[in-house]
């Protein structure tokens, strides 16, 4: 397992990477310059990052990095710039907010625009996945979070039925969403969400209402929950994270991890890494540093040039062991990068041609054990043997008897017949003999 | 000489060539002696194995003379097994190729990789020659497939492992196509699995022979069920040879078109014709060539056989059994499964359920319909296998079809009667629910709810039980018996009578046999552990009570029974206690899964649990006591201190005044310092977790919280309202029983109306007010609850700051963790 952390930036540079156990520094991915939340790796297979464009061009575009090369290997033009973008834990789907509010989901194997929908009435800022990759959250501009059941988007027949697209609408926020996280809740998960309202709302997914509000003193840019739960961790504007309890008593239940810089340079990014209970920040100046939440000291900073970091990502990839040529032939046909993304949905016949691709398990290559059977064969066959000495053989020897039986009896009646025969023939004689 | 030789003890490696000796010239034949008793063989086999007796020393062992001892005796091991592999007898070969097999597997890897070709030369001669009886070709199949899987464990010697395989083919393929024991098929079958999954390129100039060959067998009319199902799985196994994924689809739409093919002739005047041209249209795209049929030119898709039902079923079965298998099973390159084609196959098939279209009922005379019909339930039963099989392998990227499969399974659902069906929709919702979440949940749960609720319901299952008369009030006796065994927590005479119908009721005589009420509980079961919080307002108080009735009942004085039914050698009662650990299983599940209420019935659980633990059988019990350990957590909620909070607020005090500053800090928060804060933070979220209705409190505070507990709350602070509903003790409500029901309704404002004076005489915080406020609902509760926290920290603070002797104190603490104890 390869733990790395990504980080990218609003002004166009590098997207850099690190390894968050040595520290070392990886491949630098170019050029990107990707809206906050639009930085996403899809599964294990590869980056994705959407790319702020000048206002004048009228297309959105999304880039794709193979994690061994430099260069951009894909370029999608959706039909509009957009904002946020993320992927399900298994890679299988991306899913992109548009500056219109729409919201668009790819099939990444085919590039296929599976399903476009309009989700708010401004720009779409952040979109998250659930645990189970079923519910999509996703954060808007006009300060509205909303819950989305994947499964019922594609439900055309209760679409049709004019019931809301939505499972659950929360807008108690009065300015824009800046984050959202989502625990481990499973159906009774708690969503999180902050905005440049300086507050943080905490909500809750099986009574579908605003649990807790909690106000900080500045603008929260981003989120990072902490997965044993009741503590999250906000990003300030005014360079400070907060730690905030998602079950405090007041409105103010939060508490001050530290501060990235001294210049006041404001926090926009946050990601928790469970393996080794790190925290990691970006920063406007461009820093990346990681925390020790416990001891709240940094243990390890990163720079990202000059220009303000805007999203990080911790990136997990399983080390297939080279061991034998399968294994790297999978390699080489699992890094494969897809097509790219498609602008529009199809329409009729064509939309779903019914074929799913499903990608090898990392580690389907492991040896086959097959396991020895000659011992069983042998009780098996013993007891065959054995069986064939009783109840078969007795069958047979029965069935035998009878026939046996049978065949003298018909043996008699022969003997009978051809004794009356050869009887009426010799009468027959004798009488044309004393003829 | 060697009966003076003493041994350490039976692990004595010394012992070993004794025994091995012992054992070739005692019970294995040779060329003079003749075998007298097979059963001798399997004594021989395990005392081997027993003893790895045909394992050797290292060279570089201490006793040089013990080395070359066990060597030799291996040496005539090996020597006399091939001089009996090349005997003249049957029975003598028979004994000399099984245990050579044995000896592939025990023997050491010098030995083994210094003489495997020899051995495997000498297996191979019987499947070559003619003349070799069928049971000696049985063995030497079995034990070649041992020799390649012993050999598949060296690495180095992977070419020459896969040109001996190689060899193989061929003739096992002759064997296949001329022998028609099924005993040797199995054999083949066996071997040809082996060399697929170990030694692929073995296959390569082979394959098309091989794939023929195995269709040739599943579409011969003489070829037994059981063998069937054998060759669908190797022919399954076939394209991992060229592990490439064209090679898969091509396999697959193989299948699909055969399946579909043969449901076109069976399906006639059952369906519309252009359902099945449809379906073929599908699978062959205008564009492309059509495949070759499964199993090369002549794939047997012209035979007579066309006009049996039975057989086109269960050839049907068998490929679909195939494309399952083929789903299911994990492949080195990646996979295009073609879906649509799949489902829309199995709604095809789930669509005919034997009636007549109006327009088609003159085309078909009765006795077709009749052997149609009764073929009918194990083709659903193979299509619904499918439908899993395709769930299972494309897991979330079902997403685009989930609603269609959610609709099939539905609609699907209420048709379906037959339980054997059922069992399998259960098991589909349940791989449906597990591999998309939530989201399914939210879609399914009142399909699972409705049919568990009927195929679990005691009342179905007395119809053919009873007469008429009886049943009605048997069903009366039932009822009553439910509702009072949910206040009772022991058994009186009058209940115990009554739950005499009870005891008989899942298992005998029932209606929807016991593996459908495994399957429905389990599925319940999920449905709670995935989405149990979505029902909070609709279905979850209706499965609470359900599941509650059905493990009380599943458990009702029976803890014993695998003793006492024990004398029956039948499986029935390993089906029973499966039954009861699903119904204890589905029960915990409803009583952890997160809900709006505290756990109506967690008294009725723990002393389940707790009865179960002691009284019933090993796996039962030991269940009990993880449920117990489970619900520990929801009696005593954990209160942990949050790791490093408190000494943040140690680090960086200015954050703590901050606070302050800007609000008024709640009392408990000042009154306890800082040492307190992250355990009242997790208290508070507690309460917060649990927001009951106005009902459950009623009924919370009647069942779960211990007497002993509001004595303690009384002592620490005078409550009214604890003491006013302390009154309400269960020995009480045993008494007032009947009444019960009717007094609910007026006892609840009195208790809510209490709690609220009395928060009011001894809280007068601000803060709490504000706190409860975010939570509508469960107001009383919470601040129920915080009372209660507060009640005995306050009673703690007050005697720490009265007199600093800690003999108070300790009492103290003595006295909750008895109460603790006692609860």
């Amino acid at each position: 397992m390869e733990i790395s952390v990504i980080a990218s930036s609003s002004v166009e540079s590098e997207i850099g990477s690190w390894d968050l156990k040595t520290g070392n520094k990886l491949l630098q991915f170019k050029p990107c310059a990707s809206p906050a939340h639009g930085l996403t790796a899809v599964g294990e297979k590869f980056l994705a990052a959407s790319q702020l464009r000048k206002e004048s061009a009228s297309s959105g575009s999304i880039f794709y990095w193979s994690w061994n090369k430099p260069q951009v290997e894909v370029k999608s033009f959706p039909v509009e710039s957009i904002k946020a973008l993320t992927a399900n834990n298994e890679g299988t789907y991306l899913v992109g907010g548009g500056t219109s509010g729409d919201i668009y989901l790819w099939e990444v194997a085919t590039g296929k625009l599976l399903k476009k929908w309009h989700g708010h009435y401004r720009s779409v800022t952040c979109l998250v996945f659930s645990g189970d990759d079923s519910l999509l959250v996703s954060g808007s501009q006009d300060g509205t979070v909303r819950v989305w059941s994947l499964i019922r988007l594609f439900d055309d027949f209760q679409r049709q039925h004019g019931n809301t697209l939505y499972e659950h609408n929360f807008n108690e926020h009065t300015m824009s969403i800046t984050d959202i996280v989502i625990d481990y809740g499973g159906s009774n998960a708690l969503i999180i969400s902050s905005s440049e309202d300086r507050t943080c709302k905490v909500w809750s997914l099986s009574k579908e209402k605003l649990l807790k509000n909690i106000i900080f003193p500045s603008a929260i840019n981003s989120l990072a929950l902490d997965p044993c739960g009741s503590v999250f961790y906000a990003g300030a504007r005014d360079s400070k994270i907060y730690i905030g309890a998602i079950n405090a008593t007041s409105e103010y239940g939060t508490q001050v991890l530290g501060s990235v810089s001294e210049q006041s340079k404001a926090v926009t990014c946050l990601a928790y890494c469970a393996d080794g209970n790190l925290l990691i920040s970006g920063s406007e100046s461009g820093m990346v540093c990681v925390w020790d939440p416990k001891s709240r000291r940094p243990v390890r900073t990163f720079n990202l040039g000059k220009n303000p970091v805007n999203n990080i990502q911790v990136v997990r990839k399983t080390i297939v062991a080279n061991s034998n040529k399968a294994q790297s032939s999978w390699k080489r046909r699992g890094s494969l990068i897809p097509p790219p993304l498609e602008k529009y949905e199809r329409s009729g016949e064509d939309t779903m041609d019914g074929i799913v691709t499903i990608e090898p398990l990392p580690y389907s290559d492991v040896p086959v054990y097959n396991s020895f059977l000659s011992a069983d064969l042998i009780d098996e066959q013993v007891k065959e043997l054995q069986q064939q000495g009783s109840a078969a053989t007795e069958i047979e020897m029965e069935r035998l008897k009878l026939e046996y039986k049978r065949s003298l009896q018909m043996n008699d009646q022969w003997q009978k017949n051809y004794e009356n025969l050869l009887q009426v023939v010799m009468e027959e004689e004798q009488i044309g003999g004393s003829n | 000489m060697a009966s003076f030789e003493r041994f350490e003890d039976m692990c004595d490696s010394r012992l070993k060539p004794k025994i091995l000796q012992n054992l070739l010239s005692e019970y294995v034949p040779n060329e003079k002696q003749p075998l007298t008793n097979f059963l001798v063989l399997s004594k021989v086999v395990s005392t081997i194995s027993t003893h790895k007796l045909l394992t050797e020393p290292p060279l570089a062992s201490i006793d040089q003379s013990h080395h070359g001892k066990s060597k030799s005796a291996v040496d005539d091991w090996v020597n006399r097994l091939l001089a009996l592999v090349s005997s003249d007898m049957p029975d003598k070969c028979w004994v000399g190729v099984s245990l050579m097999g044995v000896t592939c597997q025990e023997c050491s890897s010098d030995r083994f990789i210094s003489s495997y070709s020899v051995w495997f030369n000498s297996l191979l001669s019987h499947l070559k020659n003619p003349a070799s009886s069928r049971i000696v070709r049985v063995a030497s199949c079995t034990s070649i497939s041992d020799l390649l899987t012993r050999l598949s464990r060296f690495l180095n010697t992977k070419k020459d492992a896969v040109s001996h395989a190689a060899k193989v083919i061929l003739p096992i393929i002759k064997l296949l196509e001329e022998d028609s024991s099924e005993a040797l098929w199995e054999g083949i079958v066996h071997l040809l699995s082996t060399v697929v999954i170990l030694f692929p390129a073995a296959f390569h100039s082979n394959y098309d022979k091989v794939e023929a060959a195995i269709a040739s067998k599943i579409f011969s009319a003489k070829t037994s069920c059981n063998m069937l199902k054998k060759f669908a799985h190797l022919l399954a196994l076939l394209p991992k040879v060229k592990g490439t994924e064209d090679s898969w689809s091509l396999m697959m739409q193989k299948l699909l078109i055969s399946i579909n093919v043969h449901l076109n002739n069976f399906f006639q005047g059952l369906e519309e014709e252009t359902k099945g041209t449809k379906a073929i249209q599908r699978l062959t795209p205008p564009g492309k060539d059509s495949p070759l049929p499964l199993g090369g030119q002549n794939g047997g898709l012209d035979d007579a056989a066309w006009n049996s039902e039975q057989l086109i079923v269960s050839r049907v079965s068998a490929l679909m059994l195939c494309s399952s298998t083929m789903l299911t099973s994990s492949y080195k390159s990646k996979i295009n499964i073609p879906v649509g084609s799949l489902l829309s196959l199995v709604e095809r098939v789930l669509a005919v359920n034997g009636s007549l279209p109006r327009a088609m009922s003159p085309f078909m005379t009765g006795i077709q319909q009749e052997l149609v019909c009764a073929e009918l339930p194990t083709l659903h039963s193979s299509a619904l296998e499918l439908l899993r099989a395709t769930i299972k392998s494309i897991r979330s990227q079902l997403l685009p079809y989930a609603a269609s499969v959610v609709r099939l399974v539905s609609s699907y659902f209420r048709k379906c009667s037959l339980p054997e069906l059922r069992i399998k929709l259960y098991s589909i919702t349940t791989t449906l629910l597990k591999s998309m979440g939530i989201g399914m949940a939210m879609q399914l749960a009142q399909e699972v709810v409705t049919n568990a609720s009927a195929d679990l319901d005691p009342r179905s299952v007395e119809v053919d039980a009873v007469s008429n008369k009886n049943m009605s009030l048997t069903n009366g006796a039932v009822l009553q018996a439910c509702s009072k065994k949910r206040k009772h927590s022991t058994n009186s005479g009058v209940e115990a009578e009554n739950s005499a119908f009870e005891v008989g009721v899942p298992h005998n005589h029932s209606s929807s046999p016991i593996t459908l009420k495994i399957a429905s509980l389990e599925a319940l079961e999920t449905l709670l552990t995935i989405g149990g919080a979505l029902g909070s307002d609709s279905w979850r108080e209706r499965v609470d009570n359900l599941l509650m009735t059905t493990a009380t009942s599943a458990c009702e004085g029976r803890w014993a029974n695998t003793e006492t039914y024990h004398c029956l050698p039948n499986k029935s009662t390993t089906d029973l206690d499966e039954f009861q650990l699903a119904a204890l299983r589905a029960f915990l599940a409803s009583l952890v899964s997160p809900s709006r209420v505290r756990p109506a019935f967690l008294a009725e659980g723990l002393e389940l649990f707790r009865t179960g633990k002691l009284q019933a059988g090993m796996k039962v019990a030991g269940f009990c006591a993880q449920a117990l350990m489970s619900l520990e957590v929801v009696i005593h909620p954990r209160a942990l201190p949050l790791d490093g909070l408190p000494s943040l607020s140690n680090l960086f005090p200015e954050s703590n005044s901050l606070a302050s500053q800007k609000h008024n800090t709640p009392n408990p928060n000042k009154l306890n310092g800082i040492a307190h804060d992250g355990d009242d933070l997790c208290n508070k979220w507690l309460a917060n977790a649990d927001v009951p209705s106005n009902n459950a409190i009623q009924r919370t505070l009647e069942t779960t919280l211990p007497f002993q507990e509001t004595k303690r709350l009384k002592v620490g602070n005078d409550l009214a309202t604890v003491t006013s509903l302390g009154v309400q003790d269960p020995t009480d409500m045993v008494a007032s029983e009947n009444v019960q029901q009717a007094d609910v309704p007026v006892q609840v404002p009195e208790g809510s109306l209490g709690q609220i004076s009395d928060k009011d005489a001894t809280a007068p915080q601000d803060g709490y007010v504000e706190v409860v406020s975010g939570t509508q609902e469960g107001e009383d509760y919470v601040v129920k609850d915080s009372l209660m926290e507060e009640a005995s920290i306050g009673k703690r603070e007050s005697l720490d700051e009265s007199d600093d002797d800690s003999i108070p104190s300790l009492k103290d603490d003595d006295f909750l963790s008895d109460s603790d104890a006692e609860s």
